[in-house]
C-alpha cells in the first residue's frame, strides 16, 4: 500500500520564506542528482531531484540525507533552469533546526559560535594566537586601507594558521596597509547559514556589519572563501564595504610589482579550485594568473578544475560531520593529483587544506605537498622559505 | 513568584542529602554528596542528614553512617522495590515538610533529576540543576550553586534567597568522596509514610541493561592514533588498569582497528576527562578539540615536532609501543607495593 502524501501548508509558507518562488522553476530533469559528487563516492547518491519535488509540494520530511550536501554548487552549475538548489537545502535544514532533529554534533557548533564567536569551541581570547611573533596591527580606519578578516579556521587550526602567517608575511613585505580586528573578530556566520539556521545567520550578519560600520571598514580581505562568499553574496545591505579574497589582493600586488619573486620553487604543481571561488564566485583565473608570474613553472591542471572542480567535502557544515573513509571527496582529489604525478597541490581555502591534508596522510602519499597559495608565494620571496 | 511551602524563617539549619543506592550499596554520587555536605557544614551547628528510600534500606543506611553522616532518615516500604517517581516524590515531600531542611541536594542522575524537578514544583521552590559546585553561607543559610553552561563557556552562581528548601542536583563525579571518621552515635530514623500500590504509576516488566558507551563521562581516557599502527591491546590494558576507556583518532577508526563510537574529536566525542594519554597521535586540530578540556594531557609521540606537544601538560618523545608496557609495569609495581 502506498502512504498518502500530505501537503503541509504551514511548511510551505515557511519554506517559501527561504527560497521564494525559486523551486518552482525546477522541472525535474535530474541533472542535479546526476552531477552531484555524492554519486561518485556512494551508491546512495543524494537525490536532489526528490528534495526539490518535495520542496515544491511541501510534503514529507527532509530526512538525514539533507545533511550530505556540501554546498559545492555543482547541481546549480548543471541546472538548466538556474534553480538555487542550496537555498532549498537550507530551507530543509532550517526545518530540522525547528524540529530539533538536526544531526548530532551540529548543535554544539552553533552554541560555540554563540558563546565563543567561532564554531570550533575555542576561546575568543586566543583568536590572535596565530600571529604570535608577527607584526599584525589592529585595524584603524585612518591608517589602514583594508581589514584583513582572518576567519575562524585560520585563527585556530594550526595547519591553517600557517597559511595565515604566510599571508601576513607577504603583506608586510609588500608594505600593505591592513589591520585585523584581533580578539574582537567573530565568525562571519557562513557555516551557520549553510547548516540552515538562517535567522541566527542574519543576527550574526547584522552584528558584524555594525562592527564594521563602527570601525569604519571600507574594504575587507578574507582568507577563507567562505567568509568572502558570505560577505559578498549573503550579507544583507552591505553597500558600505567591498569584500575581496586574498588571492585577488595578491594578484594586484604582483601585477603592480609590490611583490618581488626571487625564486621559483621547482616542483610539479597543480591547483585545487575551492568551490566558492569557482562556481558561486567565478574567480578561478586569479590563482592561475598569479602562478603565471612565476617563470618556468611546471603546472598541470587536474581533470576536474575551474567551474567543474571537485569539492573537498568540507563545505556546507560537513566539516563538522563525520564522512566515511570511502566517501571522502578529498581522497579522490588526492588520488587525482597522484595520477598526474603532482608534487605540490595548491589551493586557497582553509577547509580544503584541512580535508586534503587529512586525505593525503590517510592515503599515505609521501611525495605530495598540500600548500596554500600564500605559503607557496612566501617561499619564493622570503629567503628562508616557509615556516 | 510563588511562595514556597515554608520560607527561610521556618527552615532548619539542615542539609539533607538524597541517597541513591543499588544492590545494597550507596551510589558514588551520593557518597560524594555526603562528603560535600559534611565539608560545607564542618565546625558549625548545622545538621547533615541523609534521606534514603527503598524496600530495604538497612545496608546502605548503615553505609551512610560509616561514611560520616550522623543521621539518616529512612523510609522503608514494601512497594518501593525500585525508583518510581510519583511514589518517591510523595514520600520525600512528606519528609521534607516535617524536617524543613534549608538545603536539599541530590545527584543529577536520571532518577535524581526526575525526582528533583517534580519535588521542587510540589514544594513551590526553585531547583538548580546539574551543578558543578556548591557553597554554603553558614550565617545566612544561603546556598550558592555553581552551574556551568554551554560546554563550560559560562559559569553562573545561583542563589535562592526566599525559597526553601534550596534544591540543587549535582553532576556525578563533581564531588569526590573523602575519608571521614564514622560517627559512633549515628542514628537511623525510620519514618512511616502512607503509601499504597496505587501510588505507583509504572510497573516494571523487564529490566535490560544496555552496553552503551559514553566516553564523555570517562575520567581517564587512553587515546591511540595512527602511530599505534592498530595495536590497541596495550592501550586497553592501560585503560583497564586506570579504570578508564580507550579512545582513538580518525585513522585507526577508519582502518577498522576500533569502533567509531570511540572516535574522539570534532566529529566524534568531545571529552573532559581528568587524564588523557595520547599515544602515537600527531595532534590534528579536529582531534585536539576533543581532549583539550582534559585536566591533564600526557602526550607520547616519537616525533618531537608533533603538534600534540603544543597541547599537552607532559610530553614524552618516544615510541608509545615501548612506553605503554613500561608504564603498565610501573603502575602494577606501584599498586602492588601500596597494597603490601
Amino acid at each position: 500500500m502506498i502512504d498518502a502524501l500530505l501537503i503541509d501548508d504551514g511548511l510551505q509558507d515557511e519554506m517559501m520564506g527561504v527560497f521564494g518562488q525559486a523551486a518552482w522553476a525546477c522541472f525535474q530533469c535530474g541533472a542535479c542528482t546526476a552531477t552531484c559528487p555524492w554519486g561518485i563516492v556512494s551508491e546512495r547518491s543524494l537525490s536532489i531531484r526528490e528534495m526539490m519535488r518535495r520542496a515544491q509540494l511541501s510534503v514529507g520530511g527532509a530526512g538525514g540525507d539533507v545533511w550530505l550536501c556540501t554546498d559545492c554548487g555543482q547541481c546549480l552549475q548543471s541546472c538548466p533552469r538556474g534553480v538555487p538548489v542550496s537555498r532549498v537545502f537550507q530551507a530543509w535544514r532550517g526545518q530540522l533546526w525547528k524540529k530539533r532533529t538536526v544531526e548530532s554534533g551540529l548543535t554544539p557548533v552553533l552554541w560555540s559560535v554563540y558563546w565563543n564567536g567561532n564554531p570550533l569551541s575555542q576561546p575568543p581570547s586566543e583568536r590572535m594566537n596565530w600571529a604570535d611573533g608577527l607584526d599584525v596591527p589592529l585595524f584603524d580606519a585612518k591608517e589602514h586601507e583594508y581589514l584583513l578578516f582572518v576567519g575562524c579556521t585560520a585563527s585556530y587550526d594550526p595547519r591553517a594558521q600557517k597559511a595565515a602567517r604566510a599571508l601576513v608575511r607577504i603583506l608586510n613585505t609588500s608594505g600593505s596597509d591592513y589591520g585585523v580586528l584581533g580578539e574582537q573578530e567573530r565568525c562571519c556566520g557562513e557555516c551557520v547559514l549553510r547548516m540552515g539556521h538562517r535567522p541566527y545567520f542574519e543576527d550574526i550578519a547584522r552584528a558584524n556589519l555594525e562592527q564594521f560600520r563602527k570601525a569604519g571598514v571600507r574594504r575587507v580581505v578574507t582568507i577563507s572563501p567562505h567568509c568572502y562568499d558570505a560577505f559578498n553574496n549573503h550579507y544583507p545591505d552591505r553597500k558600505e564595504f567591498v569584500s575581496i579574497h586574498y588571492s585577488q589582493l595578491l594578484l594586484d600586488l604582483l601585477a603592480s610589482g609590490k611583490i618581488d619573486l626571487e625564486s621559483t620553487p621547482s616542483s610539479r604543481l597543480s591547483f585545487h579550485d575551492p568551490c566558492l571561488l569557482s562556481r558561486a564566485n567565478p574567480e578561478y583565473e586569479t590563482p592561475r594568473e598569479i602562478l603565471a608570474h612565476f617563470d618556468g613553472i611546471e603546472f598541470e591542471e587536474l581533470d576536474r578544475s575551474r567551474a567543474e572542480t571537485l569539492c573537498c567535502g568540507g563545505g556546507g557544515g560537513r566539516i563538522f560531520l563525520e564522512t566515511l573513509p570511502d566517501e571522502r571527496f578529498s581522497n579522490l582529489r588526492i588520488q587525482e593529483a597522484q595520477q598526474h604525478a603532482i608534487q605540490t597541490l595548491l589551493t586557497t581555502c582553509p577547509l580544503c587544506i584541512s580535508c586534503l591534508e587529512d586525505s593525503r596522510s590517510a592515503i599515505q602519499v609521501e611525495n605530495l605537498k598540500v600548500l596554500d597559495l600564500a605559503e607557496f608565494i612566501v617561499s619564493a620571496i622570503v629567503p628562508d622559505g616557509r615556516e | 513568584m510563588a511562595v514556597s511551602l515554608y520560607g527561610p524563617e521556618d527552615a532548619r539549619q539542615t542539609v539533607c542529602v538524597y541517597l541513591e543506592h543499588n544492590a545494597g550499596r550507596l551510589e558514588d554520587v551520593s557518597l560524594g554528596l555526603i562528603s560535600k555536605a559534611l565539608e560545607l557544614t564542618s565546625g558549625s551547628d548545622w545538621r547533615v542528614c541523609g534521606l534514603i528510600l527503598g524496600d530495604d534500606t538497612r545496608k546502605p543506611a548503615q553505609e551512610a553512617l560509616a561514611r560520616g553522616l550522623g543521621e539518616v532518615i529512612s523510609i522503608q516500604h514494601e512497594i518501593m522495590t525500585r525508583f518510581d517517581v510519583s511514589a518517591f516524590t510523595r514520600a520525600c515531600f512528606e519528609v521534607i515538610l516535617q524536617e524543613k531542611p534549608a538545603v536539599f541536594i541530590l545527584g543529577a542522575t536520571p532518577d535524581g533529576r526526575d525526582l528533583a524537578g517534580r519535588l521542587a514544583v510540589r514544594l513551590r521552590t526553585g531547583l538548580n540543576a546539574d551543578c558543578t559546585d556548591l557553597r554554603l553561607n553558614l550565617e545566612t543559610g544561603q546556598l550558592i550553586s555553581e552551574v556551568s553552561g554551554f560546554g563550560g563557556g559560562v559559569i553562573a552562581l545561583l542563589e535562592s534567597p526566599a525559597h526553601r528548601p534550596q534544591m540543587s542536583t549535582v553532576r556525578p563525579g563533581v564531588f569526590e568522596q573523602q575519608f571521614v571518621r564514622p560517627v559512633k552515635s549515628g542514628v537511623i530514623r525510620q519514618i512511616d509514610v502512607s503509601l499504597s500500590r496505587s501510588d505507583l504509576q509504572s510497573e516494571l516488566l523487564e529490566r535490560s541493561v544496555g552496553e552503551r558507551l559514553d566516553l564523555s563521562k570517562s575520567q581517564v581516557l587512553i587515546c591511540g592514533g595512527r602511530g599505534m599502527h592498530g595495536e590497541f591491546v596495550q592501550l586497553n590494558a592501560l585503560a583497564e588498569q586506570l579504570g578508564g576507556e580507550v579512545g582513538a583518532t580518525r585513522p585507526p577508526v577508519d582502518e577498522g582497528y576500533i569502533e567509531r563510537e570511540r572516535q574522539i574529536g570534532q566529529t566524534g566525542v568531545v571529552c573532559r576527562p581528568k587524564l588523557a594519554v595520547t599515544c602515537g597521535i600527531s595532534g590534528a586540530f579536529h582531534f585536539v578539540v576533543g581532549i583539550q578540556e582534559a585536566d591533564t594531557v600526557v602526550a607520547i609521540n616519537i616525533d618531537p615536532q608533533a603538534e600534540i606537544f603544543n597541547y599537552c601538560d607532559y610530553g614524552v618523545v618516544a615510541d608509545a609501543h615501548q612506553v605503554i608496557p613500561a608504564l603498565i609495569e610501573a603502575l602494577a609495581r606501584e599498586s602492588h607495593s601500596s597494597h603490601a
